[in-house]
């Protein structure tokens, strides 16, 4: 065979090998099924070749993004993690995925993105922290965006908000989906037999961020810790088929209590870059006004330059505020 | 104890006998009616009748925007409203109604599982192929949404249903698939199905439950309309367990009270 698939994913966090849903269905699938691929973790969308994640792109330079095309595809390629399904398994497979999407995800793309403290506490602050210099500004406001009019075509509503009526029947409706698939999985190791296939890909993606993350409003995550045979599902796929990943997740816990100062070493380079920029976009403001009413008439140059400074305040001190939420 | 009686008290209303008059309204069955929405409501009936619920069909050029949610169909029971297939099996259990009640849990689990296949394959590749595709759009969905209204206004409402559905697509990742993938996706739900029933005469043992009433709705309805193209009805006409599974409700179900 020739060079190995690339598979482009967000990073992870909190012990994950990945942030986003998809892209930890396509990992832990090509992990079941032993599939090679070069593994890109990257934290810009737009180095991605399809300009969303994940995307895989095949040695004939084809590029796949929806994590059902990047499955199918493996398949083709003969790494099936299906191979030992009956036909009624495959069956109860494809009903269980469906019930997934349904049911699940709205409640999840509600929980990271619409409910205003794990947004703005949480999601908002990781995708700023991680994406590169001027998108972080620009991509995290447009993907909760997106995320909202997704949640909203989905629901067939289009003036639907975030409010405790809707999240109220969202996370009763993710409660009863998990209850359901903890009745399915039983005291089972996996779904289905001893190895896993490509539901317990998705059941792991869907319910491992739910876990894992640490939001300031965790009721499903309470739902789900409170569903013995579900949270350790997930925990055991993590060290089993993510070892290195929980490891790395492990040392940064023993060694993030003692750390407030490490930590605020770790931030100073990226807060005197912040710091820096500021000061220099500020700077080119006044510039620009400066010259711009100083090229329509010289005489009042001076007087701009007399005003200028407020302005230099007003915006370092905004700044200033900026940081210290982020 | 007043809050206790209170509870009491509205559990009898909601254990409050089936009315005669219950009454299910969909839109116009000749000239208006889409494939989805009419599989939805024919599910709906399905479901009452199996459940021995009488309901009479009232047909309303206006039910969309009669109905709580938008979506059709929607009952009126009493003083109370309910929409869609989901809402309306709730509300039957809560008065003693109920079809699932024979099951263990994975078999209910099951069971949520399937249905959700259904709205999930089947409904969206309807949705898909009413909307998306231009022939389709152009000569059944556009012209049979729009009959009830006059000139602008069909125009506009149809586009903005048609905008709606499209937009909805692009957010579930439909978008991008062509009708031969839809077809596909079909034909692999079909086969799930028909793998999942197997011999047996409804889904779960000897019973019906709402899955089935959900299933008939859908492959019933999409086997006796006619659309530019018969490939949808085509794809199902193989797997020859869901055409005797649909046969047999519509005698069961259907067939004894006209005649």
């Amino acid at each position: 065979m020739a060079a190995p698939d690339e598979l482009f994913c967000w990073e992870g966090a909190w012990g994950l090998p990945s942030v986003s849903s998809d892209c930890l269905t396509v990992l832990a699938y090509a992990q079941f099924a032993g599939a090679p691929l070069k593994l890109r973790k990257i934290s810009n969308p737009w180095r991605s070749p399809s300009g969303s994640l994940p995307a895989l792109r095949t040695n004939q330079n084809e590029t796949l993004s929806r994590p059902s095309d990047i499955i199918i595809h493996l398949r083709k390629q003969k790494f099936n993690a299906d191979f030992d399904l009956s036909a009624k398994e495959g069956a109860d497979s494809l009903a269980f995925i469906s019930l997934l999407e349904e049911r699940l995800r709205p409640a999840l793309i509600y929980n990271s993105w619409v409910d205003s403290k794990n947004y703005v506490e949480v999601t908002r602050r990781w995708y700023a922290e991680h994406l590169p210099f001027p998108l972080n500004f620009l991509l995290p406001g447009r993907m909760q965006r997106q995320q909202l009019e997704t949640l909203r075509l989905l629901r067939g509503d289009p003036h639907l908000e975030g409010g405790e009526e809707l999240e109220k029947e969202l996370y009763r409706e993710a409660a009863e989906c998990m209850d359901l698939l903890s009745q399915r999985l039983g005291a089972h190791k996996f779904f289905f037999g001893d190895s896993p296939s490509s539901l317990d890909a998705y059941v792991f993606a869907y319910l491992a961020p739910v876990l894992k993350a640490k939001l300031p409003n965790g009721k499903l995550q309470q739902h789900l810790k409170s569903l013995d045979n579900l949270s350790s599902f997930c925990s055991n796929i993590l060290l089993l088929y993510f070892p290195q990943d929980t490891r790395e997740s492990g040392g940064q816990k023993s060694s993030s209590p003692p750390q407030p100062e490490g930590g605020d070493f770790d931030h100073v380079p990226n807060k005197r870059r912040k710091q820096l920029m500021s000061a220099l976009v500020a700077l080119g403001a006044m510039l620009s006004y400066a010259l711009l009413t100083g090229i329509l008439s010289i005489q009042q140059l001076q007087q701009e330059a007399l005003e200028a400074p407020p302005d230099l305040q007003t915006l370092g001190s905004r700044d200033e505020d900026e940081e210290g939420d982020g | 104890m007043s809050l206790a009686a209170e509870a009491f008290v509205s559990q009898m209303a909601a254990a409050e006998p089936w009315p005669e008059s219950a009454t299910l309204y969909q839109p116009l069955k000749e000239d208006q009616i889409l494939l989805s929405d009419c599989a939805s409501s024919l599910a709906v009936q399905a479901y009452l009748r199996m459940c021995g619920l009488p309901v009479q069909v009232v047909c309303k050029s206006n039910a969309e925007y009669m109905s709580p949610s938008g979506k059709i169909p929607f009952i009126h029971v009493g003083n109370q409203v309910v929409s869609e297939l989901g809402p309306i099996v709730q509300f039957t259990k809560a008065k003693g109604n109920s079809l699932s009640d024979g099951l263990d849990d994975v078999q209910r689990a099951e069971m949520k599982a399937y249905m959700e296949l259904v709205n999930n394959m089947l409904l969206t590749a309807e949705l898909y192929i009413q909307w998306c595709d231009d022939a389709t759009a152009a000569e059944i969905s556009r012209p049979r949404y729009s009959s009830p209204y006059s000139w602008p206004l069909s125009n506009i409402l149809a586009y903005q249903k048609q905008w709606e559905v499209r937009r909805k697509m692009n957010a579930i990742g439909w978008g991008g698939k062509t009708l031969e993938q839809v077809y596909e996706d079909v034909t692999q739900c079909c086969q799930a199905l028909s793998q999942r029933l197997g011999t047996q005469p409804f889904f779960f043992n000897k019973q019906p439950t709402e899955l089935d009433a959900l299933v008939f709705g859908h492959l019933f309805t999409i086997l006796t309309t006619r659309l530019t193209s018969t490939e949808l009805a085509e794809r199902i006409k193989s797997y020859s367990n869901l055409l005797s599974f649909c046969r047999r409700i519509e005698q069961t179900y259907f067939e004894d009270k006209s005649s």
